[in-house]
Formats: C-alpha cells, sequence, structure tokens
C-alpha cells in the first residue's frame, strides 16, 4: 500500500503541469539522398509515435523543446531536437544490426542504451514468405534461437531459445504482442495428450501463436536472455519473442495482399521401397500353399486351391515377385472391384504411398485499412487463410480480423485500445506418432507396416467406388467376408476417421497513457486473452478397432492488469535518466471437458455422445485457475550516450506454490559500454559496444501439484471406485513444500561495425544455471507413484551466439548482403536431487527413453546397445546375429545438436531483390522407430537386393542366399556365418537399440525469395496506387545434405521436451508461394 | 474528471493485487481430497483381477510363454522379446502402482471409516491378504524386489531386498491376518466383489494361500514348506468349488473382463491356440478341449506352432466362453488346491488323504468347472495316461500336466508352477531370442531411475538375465 500512496501523490503533485506543443515537419532521407519510408517518430520519453509515408515525409505533434527519435528498418536511428531543421534528416543504413526497441511495458530504449543480448527482424521479413505458422520462418534468422516444427498440417512449432534450461518444465518462449504476454501453449499442454507427445498416437493441435495475423506484424524482437526479460517474470525466463503490431502513418492507406501458396512433397523424405518380394513374414511365418508363401483357397471353384497373397498381413517378407505368378489379391474379394475373383500377377505395386500425397494448396488474403491525423490513428484489417495439406481432406482455415486505434483525448492523455478475433477451423488434422491401434497416422503404416505389393492408386478407387473400408489388409479366416485386420483403406482413414477443430479467440486491450510532464507518464492497461475451443476426433463404425466420438471443450481466459509510471528524464547534457514502476496482475483460468463415447457407437456416422454403444463413462474435467501479482521497478542511466547501467527488481506472488514459500524478488544488472564513442576519429569502425550483465528470474510451478487429491474411477456396477493414482494418467506426487525455481544467468556481448556499416558482428557468450527446478522426477514405480513433484535439479546451459553481416558489394543500384547466424549451447545436467543420477524423462516404444543424467546433456537417449569387442568391431553370436545388452540403460545418443545456423544472402538490384537462406544443424542424434520397424518387416530397400556372393540376399541359405552381418566373434576373428534374410533380420528384435540411432544433422536450403517492386513512375501513373510489390518465394526446396534415411531430420512428434524420437514421421514439404502486395 | 478515473483506474489495479490469498487456487475444484477407505479395496480387487486376467500384448503375455497361445503375426513375445513393448515395465507397475497403493489407502483409512473394532481388524486383514498376494507375483516373477522401502514416496530409490527375506515376510503377514480374521463380525459387504465380505472364505482362501505359497519352498527348503503347508491344511483351506475366489466381471465396459477387451472388442486376431496344449488335450481326449478352444476349418482342433506367426482362422481359436464380456476372473481355486495337496502327500506332508486322491478331485474340479460332467471326468480319468497309477512319469509330472490344463486361462500363475514343477516339458519356441524366461528382467525404467540399487538387486540373484532361476526353482 505504500507503493500506492507514493504513486498516487506522485500523481496529484504533478498533475498541473503544462507544457506548450507545436506541430512539426520533416523528410528522412538516405545517404545517398533518396527517401527512407515509413520511419518510425517517436517523440522521446512519450508515447507519441507516428510513421512516415513512403516518401518519407512526416508531421507530428510536439511539445516545446521535444526530442525526436528517427528510427527505420535497416537504418541506424537518430535523435534530433524537434527545433532543429529536418527537411532532410539522414539516416545511415545499418543492414544488419537493425534498430532496437525494446517495448518491455513501453520501456523504449535506444541501441546505445541496451546492455543485453536483442536481436530484430523486421514483420517484412516474416510475412514475405507466406506460411500458415509464421513462428517458423524465424528458423536461421535468429541466432540462438532453435525452431522446430512437425511435417503435419498446423503442426505446433518447439521455440527453444538458449537451450533447454525446464528439465521437464515449459522451455518455450514467451510471446509479448505489443507489450501483453500472448498465450502459446495450447498445443503443448492439455489438448496435446502425454500419449501424442511419447509417440504413442494422437493428434498435434498446433500452438496458439500461430493466430497471430502475420500482416499485422510491424516487427519482431527477440531478447534472448533473462537480463532481457526480467520485467516479464517467470514467463520470460526462457526468452521472450516481442512482437510489435503495425502502426498506422499520416493520412488514408489502404493494402491488399493477396497470394497463393502450391505444396508438393518432398521425396527424399519418403521411403523408396524395394520392390523385388510381396506381402508376408518369412520365415516367421509360414502360409498354406506348398512354398509355404501364401495362403492357399479355392477362390473360383473350381475345385483345386488357388493362390492368395497374405492379406492379413502388413509386412513385405514374403514371396519374390514374379509376373508369371497369378495370385488373388486384395482386390479379388470387393464385389465392386473390377478384378474380383480374378488373379494377377505377382508384382509391386505401380504406386507407391508417396502417391497417396496431394499437391498442398493454400490461399492468402488479406485487405488493411489505415489512417491517422493529428489527434489520432486507427487501423482494421482482416486477413483470411485457406490452408490444404498434402494429406487428402485436411484443411485449416483462418479468418483474423485485427482492429487498433488510439486517440489523444487531451494534450495528455492518449486512449488506446485493439481487439482481435482469430477463429480457427481445422478438418483432418494428420495423426501422429505410432498409431497402430489407432491407425489414425498413416505414415506408421507406410513407413513401418505395409505390403509392396499393393497400389496406392487401386487403394484410392476402391475407397470411392461405394466410400466403403476396401482396404488391403483384412483378416484371412474368411476372405470375402472383409474384415479390417490392422489397417484401415488410407483413404477411408482420412475420410471417415478425421477429426475437426475450431478455436475461436479474442485478445485485446484496452490502455490509457497519461504524460504527466514531458519526462514522468503513467499507462494503465488492461489486456485479455479469450479462446474457446472444441475438438472432435472421431472413429467410424467399419473400421478396426472400436468406433467412437471423442470431444474436447476448453476455455481459456488471460487477463492481464498493467499499471506503469514511466520517467524519462535528461538530467544534464551528460545525463539521461529512464524509469519504471509497475505492477501487473496476471490471472489465468482454464476449463476443460474431455467425454468420449464407451465401447461404440450405435448409428453410422452420428458423432454425438448420444451415440454411444454403451453408457458414457464420466468425463474428465478440469477447473483451474492460476495468479501472479508482480511489482516491478526498473532504471536505465546512460551518460554521454556511451555507459549504460540498467537495472531492473521484481517481486512476484505467484498462486500455485504453497503458501510462506509463493514470494521471491529477482534482480538483474546490466552494463553496456559504446567504447566507438572514444575512437569517433577511427573511419574503419562505425560502432563498438560491449555489455555485459547478470540476471536472476524465478518461476512458479504448474497448476495443482501442491495438494494431492484422489481420482474418482467410474462404478463398478454400484460399487464406488477410488484410486490413489492413475486418474486422467497422472501418476505423480505432489508435494506441498515446493519452492519457486530460480535461473541465474550472466551474459557478455561485443558488438562492432565497421566500414560504415559494411561489416558487423554481435558476439554473446551466456552462462545459465537453473537451480531448484520443480520437477515431477521420475521416482522407482516401487513408490506407488511414477513421479513425484520435487526441487530437484540443476542444469546449466552456456554457449556462443554470433551474428555477422556484411555487404560485399553496394553500388547505387546494387547491393549484396550476407548474413550469419551461428549458434552454440553447450548443456550439461549438474546435480538433481537427494542423490539422483538420473532423470527419466520419457520412455519410449522400443524399450528406448530420454534422460537427462547428471554429468551429462539434456536429452541423452538410453537403451539396447551392441557389445563390442576390444577392436571396436560389433561383436556377433555363434548364430552370426549381432548380441545386444541386456540392459538398456546404455547411453546411446543425445539430441542437443552441436551447433545450428543460417546463412542469408540478399541481392538487390534497383526494384528486384533476390535472397536465399541456407539452416544448418550440425548433430544430435534421433531414435527412428520407422527404420526399426521398417527395416524389421522388409520395406526398405536395404532388405532386399544381391548379397557378397552376387545371389539374392533373401534366398534360402541353401541356395546361397542370406547375410554377413559386419563383426566379430568374441574372440575378434571376423563374422563367416551367414544368416538367413527374413523378418526382423535388420529391425527391431533382432537387433539392439542403438541400431536404429541416426545422426539428425541437415543443410537445407529453407528460403528462397524474390520480390519486385512495380517501379515508381509506373505506380504512380496508375494513380490510384502507392505502390506494388510482387513476390515468388520457395520454402523448404531442398535438402541439400541429411544422414537420416528416408525422413525429415527435422520432423518431430510436436513442440516440447521430447524431442529425438521418430515414429511414423512425415515428408518434408517444399512450397512455393506467390503474392501481391498493393498499397493504394 | 478524466484525470480522476484515471486515478481511479489505477488504484483499483493496484489494490487487487495486495488483499487475497492466493494460495487458495491450489484447491482442485474437480477432484476430492477424501475418499471413503472401501472405494479403494474395490477398485484394488479390479484391477488386480484386469492384469491376471488380461490377454493384452502389452502386458500379460505369460499364455505365450507357457504355450497356451501363439500370436499370429506380430511374433515378438511369444519368441521372448519382451523388451519392445515394455512388458517387464509395464507388469511391474500393474502391481506397485495400481494394485498396491490402494491397498494401502484403504488400510490407512480404515481405522478412521470403521468404528467397530471387529469389523475393522477384518477389513484391515483382507487388504492386507490382498497386498501378501499381489507381492508373491512380483517376487515369484522378478526375484529380488523393494519391498522393506516399497511404497514409499519419501523413499524415491528403495532398495531391493532379498527375495527369500520378503517372502518369509510376507509368510508372516499372512499368519497375523489369519490369526485377525474374526468369522463372527463383518467386513467389506458388498464392496468386496470376491466375497461379498464373507470373512469365513477370506478365512479359507487365506489358508489355501499359505499352502500355495508354502509349495512353492518345496524344492528349496522342504522343512519350512511342510511346516507352513501342514499348518495351513489344519486350519482350513479350500473344501468345494464353492469356495473358489473369483471376480465376477460386469458385462458392459469398462468393467468387463479384459480378454473381452483384448480379442473381442479390440476386433484384432492377434492370438490362436498354440499347437502345444491343443496336441496335449486332443491326446488326452480331455473334455475341456471344447471349453477352451473352437473347431479348426477342418472340424479337428489345431494350433499354432509357439514363435511361428499363424494364420488366423486356419487353426482353432480361443473359445468364446472365455472371451464372454462377464467371464468371471479367477484368484485361487479350489482344483489349484487339491493340486498342491497331492503333491503335498507325494513329498511326505501330512495333509490327509493320497495323492490320487487329491489328484482325480483335482481333475474332476477342473472338469466340472469347465462345464464338464463328473462322469466325463470319471471316463477321463480311467484312461492310462491320465489314471494317477498309470500316467507316465514322476508325480511332478503327472501333476504338472494336469496343473498346467487346468491352469489355460491363468497364465501367470501356470509360469510359475511350471517352474516349479517343470513339467510339461516345453521346447523353446522356433524364432526364440533366449530360452524360456525363468524370470523377468527387471524393468527399463528401474535400470534408468534406480539403477544403483538394480545393479545390487540383479548382481545378488546371478544378473539380470531372464534364464536365471530364482531361489525357490532348484531344478
Amino acid at each position: 500500500m505504500k507503493k500506492l500512496s507514493f504513486l498516487l501523490a506522485l500523481l496529484l503533485a504533478v498533475l498541473t503541469m503544462q507544457a506548450q506543443e507545436r506541430t512539426v515537419k520533416g523528410t528522412v532521407k538516405d545517404a545517398q539522398g533518396a527517401a527512407v519510408g515509413y520511419a518510425t517518430i517517436t517523440e522521446v520519453g512519450t508515447n507519441n509515435v507516428v510513421q512516415a509515408a513512403a516518401d518519407g515525409t512526416f508531421s507530428i505533434t510536439v511539445k516545446e523543446n521535444a526530442r525526436l527519435s528517427i528510427t527505420a528498418t535497416g537504418m541506424l536511428p537518430v535523435t534530433v531536437s524537434a527545433s532543429d531543421d529536418l527537411s532532410s534528416l539522414v539516416l545511415q543504413r545499418n543492414d544488419q544490426l537493425q534498430e532496437v526497441v525494446v517495448s518491455a511495458f513501453g520501456l523504449n530504449r535506444q541501441r546505445n542504451q541496451l546492455a543485453y543480448s536483442a536481436q530484430k527482424i523486421s514483420g517484412e521479413e516474416v510475412s514475405k514468405t507466406r506460411t500458415s505458422n509464421f513462428i517458423q520462418n524465424l528458423s536461421g534468422k535468429i541466432s540462438g534461437l532453435d525452431i522446430k516444427q512437425g511435417n503435419t498440417l498446423g503442426a505446433s512449432t518447439n521455440v527453444i531459445m538458449r537451450g533447454i534450461k525446464s528439465i521437464t518444465g515449459n522451455n518455450q518462449a514467451l510471446f509479448v504482442v505489443d507489450g501483453v504476454p500472448y498465450n502459446n501453449a495450447s498445443g503443448t499442454t492439455a489438448s496435446q495428450t502425454s500419449a501424442q507427445r511419447t509417440a504413442a498416437g494422437g493428434y498435434d493441435y498446433g500452438n496458439a501463436a500461430a493466430d497471430l495475423n502475420p500482416d499485422d506484424i510491424a516487427s519482431v524482437t527477440v531478447l534472448k536472455g533473462a537480463a532481457a526479460s526480467a520485467l516479464y517474470g517467470s514467463q520470460g525466463s526462457n526468452g521472450v519473442i516481442l512482437i510489435t503490431t503495425k502502426r498506422a502513418s499520416k493520412g488514408f492507406g489502404v493494402t491488399i495482399n493477396t497470394g497463393v501458396t502450391v505444396g508438393r512433397v518432398d521425396k527424399s523424405t519418403f521411403p523408396k521401397y524395394q520392390k523385388e518380394y510381396g506381402a508376408g513374414y518369412s520365415p516367421v511365418a509360414v502360409y498354406e500353399d506348398p512354398s509355404r508363401l501364401f495362403l492357399y483357397r479355392d477362390i473360383n471353384g473350381d475345385g483345386t486351391l488357388d493362390l492368395v497373397a497374405p492379406v492379413q498381413e502388413d509386412a513385405s517378407y514374403g514371396a519374390r515377385f514374379d509376373p508369371n505368378l497369378m495370385v488373388y489379391q486384395w482386390d479379388a474379394f470387393y464385389p465392386s472391384s473390377p478384378n474380383y475373383r480374378k488373379p494377377r500377377p505377382w508384382v509391386a505395386g505401380a504406386n507407391d504411398p508417396v502417391e497417396f500425397f496431394e499437391t498442398a494448396l493454400s490461399s492468402n488474403q488479406s485487405v488493411f485499412i489505415d489512417g491517422a491525423n493529428d489527434k489520432g490513428w486507427f487501423k482494421l484489417g482482416y486477413t483470411r487463410n485457406d490452408d490444404k495439406g498434402i494429406q487428402p481432406n485436411s484443411k485449416i482455415t483462418k479468418n483474423l480480423v485485427t482492429f487498433g486505434a488510439s486517440y489523444r483525448v487531451s494534450d495528455k492523455l492518449v486512449a488506446g485500445a485493439s481487439i482481435n478475433y482469430s477463429g480457427i477451423d481445422g478438418r483432418g488434422r494428420y495423426g501422429t506418432g505410432y498409431d497402430g491401434s489407432g491407425g489414425r497416422n498413416l505414415m506408421t503404416s507406410f513407413r513401418q507396416w505395409w505390403q509392396v505389393n499393393v497400389d496406392i492408386k487401386e487403394q484410392k478407387e476402391a475407397y470411392w467406388r461405394e466410400r466403403r473400408n476396401e482396404t488391403w489388409n483384412f483378416k484371412a479366416n474368411n476372405p470375402f467376408a472383409v474384415v479390417p485386420n490392422y489397417w484401415d483403406n488410407p483413404y477411408w482413414t482420412v475420410y471417415k476417421n478425421y477429426e475437426t477443430d475450431s478455436r475461436d479467440r479474442y485478445y485485446g486491450n484496452v490502455n490509457l497513457v497519461y504524460e504527466l510532464t514531458d519526462w514522468l507518464s503513467f499507462t494503465g492497461r488492461m489486456a485479455v486473452d479469450n479462446f474457446n475451443e472444441l475438438i472432435e476426433e472421431r472413429r467410424a463404425i467399419g473400421s478396426t478397432g472400436v468406433a467412437s466420438y471423442t470431444r474436447f471443450d476448453r476455455t481459456y481466459r488471460e487477463t492481464n492488469l498493467d499499471f506503469l509510471a514511466n520517467v524519462n528524464k535528461t538530467i544534464s547534457e551528460d545525463f539521461d535518466f529512464k524509469g519504471l514502476l509497475g505492477t501487473n496482475v496476471r490471472k489465468q483460468h482454464t476449463v476443460y471437458t474431455r467425454a468420449r463415447t464407451n465401447g461404440g457407437l450405435i448409428v453410422p456416422d452420428v458423432y454425438a455422445l448420444s451415440n454411444s454403444l454403451n453408457a458414457i463413462l464420466t468425463p474428465e474435467e478440469f477447473d483451474g485457475r492460476r495468479e501472479v501479482q508482480g511489482v516491478f521497478a526498473a532504471t536505465t542511466l546512460t551518460w554521454r550516450n556511451m555507459l549504460v547501467l540498467d537495472a531492473t527488481i521484481r517481486r512476484d506472488v505467484a498462486s500455485t506454490l504453497p503458501k510462506g514459500n509463493n514470494v521471491y524478488y529477482y534482480p538483474s544488472v546490466s552494463t553496456g559500454f559504446v567504447f566507438s564513442e572514444l575512437m569517433k576519429s577511427a573511419n574503419w569502425l562505425s560502432y563498438g559496444k560491449l555489455r555485459l550483465n547478470y540476471a536472476q528470474v524465478g518461476a512458479d510451478a504448474p497448476l495443482y501439484i501442491v495438494k494431492d487429491v484422489y481420482g474418482v474411477v467410474s462404478p463398478f456396477g454400484s460399487n464406488p471406485q477410488s484410486a490413489v493414482t492413475g486418474v486422467n494418467n497422472n501418476y505423480s506426487k505432489n508435494n506441498p513444500d515446493l519452492r519457486p525455481e530460480l535461473t541465474r544467468s550472466w551474459e557478455a556481448g561485443l558488438e562492432m561495425n565497421f566500414l560504415r556499416g559494411r561489416l558487423g558482428f554481435d558476439l554473446t557468450y551466456y552462462n545459465a544455471k537453473t537451480i531448484n527446478q520443480i520437477l515431477p522426477v521420475a521416482v522407482s514405480t516401487a513408490t506407488g507413484y511414477e513421479s513425484k513433484y520435487l526441487n530437484a535439479g540443476s542444469i546449466e546451459n552456456k554457449g556462443i551466439e554470433l551474428s555477422m553481416n556484411g555487404s560485399p558489394v553496394r553500388t547505387k543500384n546494387f547491393s549484396w548482403n550476407v548474413m550469419v547466424n551461428w549458434s552454440k549451447n553447450k548443456n550439461k545436467v549438474v546435480e538433481l536431487f537427494e542423490g539422483a543420477e538420473n532423470l527419466l524423462l520419457g520412455e519410449f516404444q522400443g524399450g528406448v527413453s530420454i534422460n537427462a543424467t547428471v554429468g551429462q546433456p539434456y536429452g541423452t537417449i538410453r537403451g539396447s546397445d551392441f557389445i563390442y569387442h576390444a577392436n571396436g568391431q560389433k561383436i556377433v553370436g555363434a548364430n552370426g546375429r549381432y548380441r545386444s545388452t541386456s540392459n538398456s540403460n546404455n547411453v546411446i545418443g543425445n539430441t542437443n545438436p552441436n551447433w545450428i545456423g543460417g546463412i542469408t544472402n540478399s541481392f538487390q538490384y534497383k526494384n528486384f531483390s533476390l535472397s536465399f537462406l541456407v539452416d544448418v544443424r550440425k548433430g544430435g542424434d534421433i531414435f527412428s522407430l520407422d527404420m526399426y520397424y521398417g527395416m524389421s518387416g522388409g520395406l526398405y530397400r536395404e532388405t532386399a537386393g544381391l548379397n557378397d556372393l552376387g545371389n539374392p540376399s533373401r534366398a534360402p541359405l541353401a541356395e546361397g542366399g542370406g547375410i554377413i552381418l559386419p563383426g566379430v566373434y568374441e574372440d575378434g576373428k571376423p563374422n563367416t556365418t551367414r544368416v538367413l534374410n527374413g523378418y526382423g533380420t535388420y529391425g527391431d528384435f533382432r537387433n539392439p537399440n542403438a541400431a536404429f540411432i541416426y545422426d539428425a544433422s541437415y543443410v537445407k536450403l529453407r528460403e528462397v525469395a524474390i520480390n519486385y517492386s512495380l517501379p515508381a513512375s509506373f505506380v504512380n501513373k496508375l494513380k490510384a496506387f502507392k505502390n506494388i510489390d510482387i513476390s515468388l518465394n520457395g520454402r523448404n526446396l531442398w535438402i541439400i545434405h541429411k544422414n537420416l534415411p528416408y525422413s525429415d531430420p527435422e520432423d518431430n512428434l510436436g513442440s516440447g521436451n521430447l524431442q529425438g524420437y521418430q515414429s511414423g514421421a512425415y515428408p518434408s514439404v517444399r512450397t512455393v508461394n506467390f503474392n501481391i502486395k498493393m498499397r493504394f | 474528471m478524466k484525470k480522476i478515473l484515471f486515478i481511479l483506474a489505477g488504484a483499483v489495479m493496484l489494490s487487487s493485487s495486495c488483499t487475497r490469498d492466493l494460495t487458495r487456487l491450489n484447491n482442485d475444484p474437480k477432484n476430492p481430497t477424501d475418499a471413503k477407505s472401501f472405494t479403494f479395496l474395490t477398485n484394488a480387487e479390479r484391477r488386480f483381477s484386469n492384469v491376471l486376467a488380461s490377454g493384452s500384448q502389452n502386458l500379460n503375455v505369460f499364455r505365450l510363454i507357457v504355450q497356451y497361445w501363439g500370436q499370429t503375426t506380430y511374433t515378438e513375445e511369444s519368441n521372448y522379446d519382451l523388451a519392445t513393448r515394455g512388458i517387464y515395465d509395464n507388469i511391474w507397475d500393474v502391481i506397485y502402482r495400481d494394485v498396491l497403493p490402494d491397498l494401502e489407502e484403504a488400510k490407512k483409512l480404515i481405522p478412521r471409516d470403521v468404528p467397530d473394532q471387529d469389523i475393522q481388524k477384518n477389513q484391515l486383514a483382507i487388504a492386507d491378504i490382498l497386498q501378501v498376494y499381489a507381492y508373491y507375483y512380483l517376487v515369484t516373477t522378478y526375484g529380488n524386489i523393494p519391498y522393506s522401502e516399497a511404497l514409499d514416496h519419501n523413499k524415491p530409490f528403495p532398495k531391493y531386498d532379498d527375495a527369500r527375506t520378503v517372502y518369509n515376510d510376507l509368510l508372516a503377514r499372512l499368519d497375523a491376518d489369519i490369526a485377525a480374521l474374526n468369522t463372527n463380525a463383518a467386513s467389506f459387504g458388498n464392496a468386496d466383489i470376491v466375497y461379498g465380505g464373507n470373512v469365513a472364505n477370506w478365512k479359507k482362501f487365506a489358508n489355501s494361500l499359505k499352502l500355495k505359497m508354502g509349495m512353492l519352498l518345496a524344492d528349496s527348503d522342504a522343512a519350512s514348506a511342510k511346516t507352513i503347508v501342514e499348518a495351513a491344511v489344519a486350519a482350513g483351506v479350500f473344501t468345494s468349488s464353492a469356495d473358489n475366489a473369483m471376480f465376477q466381471y460386469l458385462s458392459s465396459p469398462p468393467n468387463t473382463n479384459p480378454i473381452w477387451v483384448d480379442l473381442v472388442q479390440s476386433n484384432r486376431d492377434d492370438f490362436v491356440p498354440a499347437s502345444t496344449i491343443v496336441d496335449k488335450m486332443v491326446g488326452l481326449n480331455d473334455p475341456r478341449t471344447d471349453d477352451y478352444f473352437t473347431l479348426d476349418p477342418t472340424g479337428n482342433y489345431s494350433g499354432g506352432v509357439p514363435g511361428d506367426g499363424t494364420v488366423y482362422g486356419s487353426v482353432s481359436a480361443v473359445s468364446p466362453t472365455i472371451t464372454t464380456a462377464d467371464f468371471p476372473g479367477v484368484f485361487l481355486d479350489y482344483a489349484e488346491v487339491e493340486f498342491f495337496l497331492a503333491e503335498a502327500v507325494e513329498r511326505g506332508f501330512n495333509v490327509g488323504g493320497t495323492a490320487q486322491e487329491h489328484y482325480d478331485k483335482a481333475v474332476t474340479a477342473s472338469i466340472v468347472g469347465w462345464g464338464g460332467t463328473a462322469a466325463e471326468a470319471a471316463a477321463y480319468l480311467a484312461q492310462p495316461e491320465v489314471d494317477y497309477a498309470t500316467a507316465p512319469g514322476t508325480y511332478k509330472e503327472k501333476i504338472g500336466v494336469q496343473k498346467w490344463i487346468h491352469l489355460y486361462n491363468r497364465g501367470w500363475d501356470s509360469w510359475i508352477e511350471w517352474r516349479r514343477l517343470d513339467a510339461p516339458h516345453l521346447d523353446p519356441a522356433t524364432n526364440a531370442v533366449s530360452g524360456i524366461p525363468m524370470r523377468y528382467p527387471y524393468p527399463v525404467k528401474e535400470q534408468n531411475v534406480n539403477r544403483l540399487n538394480y545393479e545390487q538387486a540383479a548382481a545378488a540373484i546371478g544378473g539380470d538375465e531372464v534364464e536365471i532361476k530364482l531361489f525357490w526353482d532348484k531344478f
């Protein structure tokens, strides 16, 4: 309350002060004298901002003696006095290390005053290559930022800054839109089930930052370290992605953006099948005919037995293809089929499953209207996005409406508001993970369980004939009954067993800024982010498994109340002081219900809970609120625009921690030294700055981990049942003694520009240690729990980030710029609780696990390993097969990359620009369940072909077949034992897990963009237009290098901490986009 | 006016931040912090029965190991590759995480909920008997296990106790429970799905379990076995099938027999009967054959070769009797008790009757229990191959074969008895990755989470290998 009294007193004391105002006009130009359009002109120390027009002119009403800060994308900012001659304000080009305006709660800081690492890219850059989720456009453009996105339509994006910090908690960077935290968690928490994240099947519903309208983004600033983010509280401990939306410039404008994107599967990320052998599980399975490779039934009724393909099987270790062999195949058993009761030659399917994928097609249309005058500005935008994926019957539609306005009520009071609506409708998102019984992820089938004799196009025709489940895989006991066995017709899966989802989201804020004097202002703001979501999943009657309908209803609401006092005072010629005092109250409320049918459906195609065959079970319900109340202060002291001292302190009271332990403080101190100010005579050096900072960030706990609750189990008849654990798959023990967790970090940076900005770099070293981490520590299940929440660990991240830019060529008409981003993060688990040495993060099918072990990096893959001889060779047993360790706790991989980086080359010739980005990830391992099972089942080329003797390797040993596995016997002598090449030889149960660990490195041509701005002379003739930009962009065009066979090493199961495991991976999609942007 | 509004707005925002106690938001409005003790017992009985009855290839694959069933397509488990699907972890988790803690919670809450001292004692004893039985499966499956430090979240990495020491303690607990049961008082009533709260039945059950546990020691420690078995029989074990400990499932999900879920509701054809048992029963003209299997397409009984894939429909299938949704699960039955008694007589334990008498009663109870008649049983027993006097082999082989046939739907028990009696003779599956398992290796999670204790335990039993024999398995 003391603070409140102080603020009120301050407010009242200075209410009566007044100042004169006047309007000044000016023009912004570059060094060559050309107009710089759309520069931002800010009255220093206020929120009074205007944007220059395309021709560089602007007009702003300011107070007497005001100072103006002029910033523009790609230019070094300048600060001038409003009384100066503004008719030709010259900005120096600064191609890469651009203007940085950090607006933490409206706190603007110029580059010289910035004492921590921040990197900014323009909205242009994120929106010019159209993708359905603009976040992935950040990949390779920001050092230290590791962005991973799965290849499913609308997949969630994993945004990790400077490595994993929280061992099992949220590591996703915080999104802040115009100063307001923006929920990005939806795809990674409740709607994304734990089954989905641990690869047991399910859908990736994306993350909610995809709701942001890329056309409305003016700039994206990435604050990497804790010092930069201390003011955002614990949410900011993983770094902050600040998004500034557009503001209108003077006058009235209309912008229309229209684009179309076409995508095709990158075949290098999809299996290449062997074409020599068809369905079967030889030699493990023996069938009915004399060769033991076919079923043997009298199909045509002539009294003799006929060869029938083993239709019940889903592997390709069967009979060798032979066009002269006539075999009844799956299509002989459906009356609608042209091959009904007819045999056909035993050959490989003419069309591989890769033909299943369609051309992806997206359309993007947006219109933006904006206007401004001396009193205020407004913007109104509408964007519609239709994304049709490569999988049939998949589509995501987005409707985004943006409205924002600001009005100067009086000379001291500015009122502003924004409201945004986003409506997302999804249908047929792709299933993920291992989904053998669920059947939702067809990649599980195409990569692991498939008959190469099946022609995918014939499956398509079979489905569309009667829209029935005419699958290739049905039960053998009575083939004419065609009861699906393990897999449905893929087209049935996508057209009948699809999901739908919709999310209606409203977010916005109202704010008032009161400018008491030219150095003191107050801001009050209330922001609301609210969405309702419905997800429905179906399995139709007639599918494999139990027909079902599941619905998930969720509402989420976040409210932020901020009150800020902002001081901006030039104390003397040499000293500049900025200060901030504020409070933030953040409330979140999540409610959801998940309900499903029980035991089947009654009526086909009716998806309602009332259509449940048995009475439905108790739905899963959740109702959780959390609140954090923060008070913070910040100050920035600058001396001669050369030395800067920045300090912050914050106090949080968090609801999710136990009483008594829920108040915590965290400070930060940063210093910056712009040494180039002392070397003004050195022409070669245009800018030089040293940074050093230290920060501590506290974090609260997840919801509901303090107090234990029981689970209510559906009654047994009329007998009620309760459980200690296991309800909603929660087997964790809660803890009433939790304390907040802390990240302590320091950072040092050097930023230099040479030769008038033609060459520059920004180098940062950081070291962050998170201690007292709140973790659901995996404990021995003999405790009765799978995990227990504890303050349990300490993890260290240290690394180097480097951004470099250069302009090898710069002439009046032509320029060539190069930008390199490179970062290396090393993380290490320093300590776990009570002498524990390993933390199990997730267990996966195949017996592998992902772990955090003391002394090792976060994310080691453990499993069974080969046994190696002293000479380094793999040991085979007397039977000629690899020996495997009996234990599964060997470290066989590490999911962390050695480094990541990107190189952008951009060329500009007059109105043409061309740029391309090459994105590199070096190192990091991945376990592939696709190879584990796919090699077992003989789908891939490596499992067939000739052996060292020149004979078919799959031939019986007696006929010279079989293979000799490279390795040695126990005594070190080379293996000479030939083994039969059959089911399992290359795959799961004949090899240790280590055989399926691959290097996840890649080099990708991520982005190619060609832009053309129609010449002003031409546009001007069209009268109505101000400018017209045409662009042609490609994304993910070429994987230049990778080591993971048949798959995209970037594909993941969804966002979250469990990376490094692939199952049922989707191929990557090459997209080409054509876009026209017109401004009237 | 505007100024005042502005100040007010600011004041409201600020004041909202320094009043209420936020931590009350930690109270979950959707889940209870309190529940009645008996509700945990019901849940524990159901979960315990589920794992015993299960036919899931992800959980209970004992039917494959003892060659009752084979697999049609994915033959990893039939060939003893149990790691791929995490079987070692799953079966461990179900007992430690799902069954034992609910019983522990019931025991904790009973003194609060049940004022009547006699009823309270009965309830505590029954819950403890079920815990003893649950531990019996763990200790006979893995060997040394966490016990003295188990079920305590303050000991996240419990040490493993010597298997025999654990076993002795289980026997001691069982004796105390038997002593505590008061047949003149009630217990759980209908919340007890197995016996409806009948304490006399629980007393017989506890003594029958004691008999079973005593017989486990017969090869390794005959003297202790004799004492335990004789005391159990003297105190009164099952005397007819009416005493059987059954779990009567319901006909609609989620409270059905898991076999129905795995074999019928799933609509999958993963399993077929194995030729090992089918051929044996056909050879003996066993009247239970049609209760266990359907006819194959040729009108005969046939099974898949263990370890090979088999075309579903080309051989017999599992009979619909067993896969009915409300088919009861079995914890312990009278036929099993009689088989133990026959064996006890052969081992010179003083339990009354002759081996042949007990053997005949056991086989008869089994056949009648599966829907046969006493006459069918008599005819069956009259065959020289079955007649105890003339059947081939040692007493272990005679009893072993018949017990193996009897335990057809109880794979876990059958695997324990098969290892103990070393009969019938089973050949390893055709594509086996190891010998037939003599124990389960420890879970992958224990290896990674509780490594030091795991390594000690593995060393103590001679290595964490599947072929290592446990302390009671001398032959």
